[in-house]
């Protein structure tokens, strides 16, 4: 369209300018000389026009013919528009004619215009032209569109079959990779990446739930069993409400064990890492190690503190104050009297590592790598109270926060090696 | 039939209907016009180039063989050649 406005549009807006400018120079030369001068330029004009184009036709108030080479004033010339297009008779042949009527005063009319036939030919050749190249592109366009849409529906058919498995159920597929590395490949890296994740975090809710139906129906069956021996065995009203004070203290644990599952769960889903924040740990560890400190000495134990005066990160300033506490629970439960749990941070370049040491009977290799299960617990920890969630919740959220646990003996060689739990952080 | 017929006659009353009427005519296509184009030329008191005077004269003769376009447009050629000689 562009195109068509450019070139042959162009030829008519330049004839109509002609027009309008041959008629505005007779006008004036009426105004100053008058009708016959009009006349003689119009002779004048036709007299040497060699492309032979121009038309005029000038008559007098009467209808008579003063000068021009129109046989007669057109009919359309009389309607209300200055501006008309007539058929022309030249040699046999019929022409088109682009006329401009003025009125000159006193009665006297002028018709001003080309003979626009060759110019007509002109814009059909133009037009046939642009057609033709207009078709042509238009056929390039569809040849190429067609040709990338098979080249897209090619390489974006493994996805689609993926997609498609995934979605009937088959969440071990994955989308094959091409040695091209190219945008596809990187979608089909990105959406393996994400399968792998959502495998991992079905995986997780499976987990859960293979525990919570393993590891929670025992303490609520005790519980049920207490309560019911208690309602045979009770003879007075105060027995009776010590039971029911009893069963509601081991709902209170399980409620705890699911609560504790559910946090992990959260954790381990990546959702709590929208509320990360720059934070200073430091002050933070000082106030939960003056809190255990005193629950230490109730139990004749020492709680040796090495603290930074700072300790800059990025994460959950909460959720990592939860997982040094139960290190610190678990090192305390594990120390015997008179030992000595050791709280200790410090700040490197690249990490940021939080450290708590015990005097306790330490943890065996192949327990230390089933560590962080959830509901896993060491044969040495089945006398102690406590629901092996504790460093499953450390271990989650030193693997939100890309970072890790790490565990060791405390007296290598020792009879009783202890424990030291390293929380593994990137520096911030 | 009828209904055809007053249609027909509708139409060839009715002026311009269908645009029945004949198409304008240039009136400067004609010899005439080639004879009053030499008068023109040849009332020109001004000396007139060799070229001029060359193209007029094959414009006159294509006229006189029929050839009225061409004759007419050699002979504005003269005419334009005259004035800016002129």
């Amino acid at each position: 369209m562009v195109l068509w406005w450019n070139t042959a549009g162009a030829l008519d807006r330049q004839v109509d300018a002609a027009i309008r400018a041959d008629a505005t120079a007779l006008v004036e030369r009426m105004s100053v000389r008058g009708i016959p001068a009009v006349a003689a330029a119009i002779e004048d004009r036709m007299a040497v026009d060699v492309q032979n184009e121009t038309l005029y036709l000038l008559l007098a108030p009467d209808g008579a013919r003063l000068a021009g080479n129109l046989s007669a004033w057109p009919s359309e010339a009389s309607g209300e528009f200055p501006w008309i297009r007539i058929p022309l008779q030249r040699d046999g042949a019929v022409s088109e004619a682009r006329l401009f009527r003025l009125e000159l005063g006193g009665g006297h009319r002028l018709l001003v215009g080309r003979d626009v036939a060759e110019k007509l030919r002109l814009r059909g050749l133009l037009s046939e032209g642009i057609a033709w190249a207009a078709s042509a592109s238009a056929a390039f366009a569809v040849l190429g569109a067609w040709l990338l849409r098979r080249s897209l529906e090619r390489r974006l058919n493994p996805i689609y079959r993926t997609a498609r498995a995934i979605s009937a159920g088959d969440l071990t597929r994955r989308v094959p990779l091409s040695e091209r590395d190219d945008e596809f490949d990187k979608l089909g890296i990105t959406m393996n990446a994400m399968l792998d994740r959502i495998a991992q975090l079905m995986e997780g809710v499976r987990g859960v739930s293979d525990a919570i139906a393993h590891d929670l129906r025992t303490p609520i069956a005790r519980a049920r069993a207490k309560l019911e021996e208690s309602l045979h065995a009770a003879h007075d009203e105060d027995s009776l409400r010590a039971a029911v004070e009893q069963g509601i203290a081991d709902l209170d644990a399980i409620a705890r064990v699911f609560q504790a599952v559910l946090r992990i769960a959260e954790v381990e889903a990546g959702a709590r890492r929208a509320a990360f924040a720059p934070t200073d740990l430091a002050p933070v560890l000082a106030d939960i190690a003056e809190l255990y400190g005193a629950s230490a000495e109730a139990r004749e134990q020492h709680l040796a503190v090495d603290l930074p005066e700072s300790l800059d990160l990025v994460g959950d300033r909460d959720l990592l104050a939860q997982a040094v506490v139960n290190l610190l629970d678990n090192a305390l439960k594990f120390t015997p009297e008179g030992g000595t749990v050791r709280l200790s941070a410090r700040l490197s370049e690249a990490h940021a590592e939080i450290e708590v040491a015990d005097d306790g009977p330490g943890m065996p290799d192949a327990d230390r790598r089933r560590a962080g299960e959830r509901f896993f617990r060491a044969d040495a920890a089945r006398t102690t109270p406590g629901s092996g969630l504790g460093l499953s919740l450390v271990r989650a959220v030193a693997s939100l926060h890309r970072g890790e646990l790490l565990l060791r003996d405390t007296h290598p060689d020792a009879a009783s090696p202890g424990l030291t739990a390293t929380l593994r952080l990137p520096a911030a | 039939m009828l209904r055809a017929g007053t249609l027909l006659l509708a139409v060839a009353l009715c002026p311009g209907a269908g645009r029945g009427e004949q198409p304008m005519r240039v009136t400067t296509d004609s010899s005439a016009y080639c004879t009053e184009l030499t008068q023109r030329f040849a009332a020109q008191a001004t000396t007139m180039p060799a070229s001029a005077v060359a193209l007029a004269e094959e414009g006159q003769r294509l006229c006189q063989g029929g050839h009225v376009r061409t004759g007419i447009a050699k002979l504005r050629r003269a005419l334009r050649v005259q004035q800016a000689g002129g």
